[in-house]
């Protein structure tokens, strides 16, 4: 049996922490501000020490790093790259990948399925670029029968991934990362800090002179959509399709797949923003949220966590 | 997903699976490089021997030692020692045959019924007790782990118990590092309480040996303070400065060990319990440099040692270690110690003299000079372990080994000792 491990060989091998650029902001914070995950990054902290701010935005850059070379389905030498290579075999996943691996099916049983780590293949008929191109159902039904946490052989730790099947850790990933980034950052720290990855954050205190000062960007072409949101404490997170649609016959299909269908969630929120005690949970109720259109709100009220949702 | 009803299933659950995601590795903060971080066992066995038939000892050791990421580290050390040979009463030579008994019977006129194991000492040779057999375990732990950024504690015991000596120690430590942390001063603190039960009771101290005076057994406790500071020097020299005070006080006499008595001509006439004062206090002060030269790295230090019984003690200490290849090192190995007699030292008593308060002929606080010369072979296996062969000879020469009275003129009352000691050991990561 292989180790689904990243090329070459080695799943520890990741990629140096990218350059931290140190910013004073006003309230006597420092911000180490970074690019990983296709986003802007920043570790607030509330302290005027730059050199502590330096080394250790260093780590949760790094940590960031880590995270992205290992999961991103994007990148060929990642865990998630291997799995998905492996054909019909069976691999070993390390400890960490197989946590999240449970993480995602507990989510799929949550959900009642509509949580999916397989569905990503349904991209592959739907091109959200904009245009009025809906695929054929032919295409979509074809598609779905590689779609189905339940079709993949996992006994922790072994995985067998049919032939053709892929998954990814998209709702999952960044979130791991700022909840991971925080807890190693925290580790090296005794002043509140805020971990904010592209929009999803996560702080362990607010600091002395009050909450933290948040602001979601929610783009959107009609409304003045920035959130502004004070938070002291827990995780954060906001999905939203502002940007990854098709319309068609007068129908806006958003980026959200359905993978019982395989066709877009109808009538999902533009944004949803959720707060939760970690940014994990936070992103997965946004996701859930999407997942559930219409439902989005009242899905989320009846779970009784505070959120905001844009539509 | 189920819509039509409260959910706290939902928020149970997610609550439960994100916990058990982010608990599982975050708990453990660590980045991956730590997840490789082995147990690493250290297995060496170790073999001394002196010469003329006295002590020899074969000792396994065990060194575990971990690193549980962030530096948080913990060591254990459990050491099996099996001393056997003679080991010299303290008394001198002779022109004539000398009868001592073991401590285990402890009297040379022994009452009815004790059990009396004698043995007699050939005339000019130096009185050591045969039957020496001890076996002793011990074992050390010790955890280090960093406070906050610039600060780290280290903690650590030490239990050690043979048949007639039982040892417990702790120790604590705290360093901080300043100046970029190329600056470390650390301070700490151990204290040690000892008990000891010797073989056929504790003497009197100074009493006659054939009078066989026993009083209950005894302890000691040891308690001692060090500061130092680490300075990196430049990129390839570590320099060190460590000054420690130890105050031990309580039963110091060595309960097995006897001065001889002799007269005008130099006959022995009997022989005393050795006896010593209740506390002694020894300061040191040791330099420690290590210098980079290339792959080759110095390690030289020197340490003064001051102490209220009159031991003083002066130790040079040098180890150059060369990598021969990227899998063989060697590592020369030369050490110089001299020290001076303790003020109550005598090779042995004159009889027409008072009987001192404090008297002892323990080669070990006479004076004398000392050197060890050895060499450590080294093969470094890549990912698996090492292994390593050290060889090491010791040689004490003491100053004061002969009398002007007649009767002793011609024989070395203290010939010092040359020990061999060999060393195999195996490194391996699990």
């Amino acid at each position: 049996m292989q180790r689904a491990a990243a090329a070459p060989g080695d799943p520890q091998s990741y990629p140096a922490a990218p350059d931290v650029f140190i910013e004073q902001r006003d309230g006597g914070l420092v911000a180490a501000c970074f690019f990983a995950m296709a986003s802007p990054c920043e570790l607030l902290l509330d302290t005027g020490d730059l050199e502590q701010a330096q080394r250790i935005g260093l780590v949760a850059a790094g940590e960031a790093a880590r995270i992205e070379a290992k999961f991103s389905r994007y990148r060929s030498d990642s865990v998630v790259s291997a799995i998905n290579r492996s054909a019909g075999t069976t691999v070993e996943l390390d400890a960490e990948t197989a946590a999240l691996i449970d993480y995602a099916a507990r989510c799929y049983e949550l959900s009642s399925g509509l949580f999916d780590i397989t569905s990503g293949v349904l991209r592959r008929a739907w091109k959200f670029d904009g245009s009025d191109r809906v695929p054929a159902q032919s295409e979509i039904d074809a598609l779905l029968g590689l779609v189905g946490f339940d079709r993949i052989d996992w006994r922790a730790p072994h995985m067998t991934l049919a032939p053709g099947m892929e998954i990814d850790f998209g709702g999952i990933g960044k979130e791991y990362a700022v909840d991971r980034a925080l807890a190693l950052v925290e580790a090296q720290s005794d002043c509140a800090l805020l971990v904010n990855f592209g929009g999803d954050l996560r702080t362990n205190r607010p600091p002395a002179a009050g909450p933290w000062r948040v602001a979601i960007e929610r783009p959107d072409t009609d409304r003045e959509a920035r959130l502004l949101l004070d938070v002291t404490q827990g995780g954060l997170a906001t999905s939203g399709d502002t940007h990854r649609y098709l319309v068609r016959d007068g129908v806006r299909y958003g980026h959200i797949l359905d993978p019982r269908s395989g066709w877009p969630v109808r009538d999902a929120p533009r944004s949803v923003t959720v707060a939760a005690g970690s940014c994990t949970e936070a992103g997965m109720y946004c996701t859930f949220a999407m997942l559930n259109g219409a439902g989005a709100e009242e899905l989320l009220e009846r779970a009784g966590v505070p959120f905001w949702c844009l539509r | 997903m189920q819509l039509k009803r409260p959910n706290p299933p939902l928020r149970l659950g997610l609550m439960a699976a994100s916990c058990a995601l982010l608990g599982s590795t975050s708990a453990k903060a660590q980045t991956a490089t730590d997840e490789k971080q082995p147990w690493q066992v250290d297995t060496a066995f170790l073999y001394y021997k002196e010469n003329a038939g006295r002590l020899q000892t074969i000792e396994p050791i065990v060194n575990l030692k971990k690193d549980f990421g962030d530096q948080r580290i913990l060591d254990g050390t459990f050491i099996l020692d099996a001393l056997t040979g003679g080991s010299p009463n303290g008394a001198i030579p002779s022109r004539k045959p000398q009868t001592f008994a073991s401590p285990s019977s402890a009297s040379i006129t022994p009452k009815a019924g004790a059990k009396t194991t004698l043995y007699t000492i050939a005339p000019g040779n130096l009185p050591q007790d045969p039957n020496f057999n001890e076996t002793r375990v011990a074992g050390d732990v010790g955890w280090s782990q960093p406070i906050g950024i610039d600060n780290s504690l280290s903690f650590g015991g030490h239990v050690s118990t043979e048949h007639d000596f039982t040892s417990a120690a702790v120790n604590a430590a705290v360093s901080h590092d300043f100046n970029s942390k190329n600056t470390t001063l650390s301070a700490g603190f151990n204290e040690e309480y000892d008990q000891i039960s010797p073989r056929g009771g504790t003497p009197v101290a100074a009493t006659d040996y054939t009078l066989l005076e026993r009083q209950a057994n005894k302890n000691k406790n040891v308690a001692g303070a060090l500061v130092g500071v680490t300075q990196v020097m430049s990129r390839n020299w570590l320099a060190q400065l460590n000054y420690s005070y130890d105050r031990s006080q309580g039963y110091l006499t060595d309960p097995y060990r006897i001065v001889s008595v002799v007269d005008g001509s130099g006959s022995v006439t009997g022989y005393r319990y050795e006896s010593r004062p209740g506390s002694r206090v020894r300061q040191s002060l040791y330099l420690s440099n290590k210098v980079a030269l290339g792959p080759t790295v110095l390690d030289v230090s020197y340490r003064r040692g001051k102490d209220n019984w009159g031991v003083n003690s002066d130790t040079v200490d040098t180890h150059l270690r060369f990598d021969l290849g990227h899998y063989v090192y060697l590592e020369p190995h030369l050490r110089w110690y001299r020290q001076s007699a303790a003020d109550f030292y005598h090779l042995y008593l004159n009889q027409a003299d008072p009987l001192p308060t404090y008297m002892s002929a323990d080669p070990r606080l006479a004076a004398f000079t000392a050197t060890t010369i050895g060499v450590k072979f080294g093969i470094k296996l890549s990912h698996i372990g090492g292994l390593s062969l050290r060889l090491e000879q010791y040689q004490q020469r003491p100053t004061d080994r002969s009398s002007p009275l007649t009767q002793l003129q011609g024989l070395d009352l203290n010939p010092g000792l040359k020990a061999a000691i060999v060393q195999i050991g195996w490194q391996q990561e699990y």
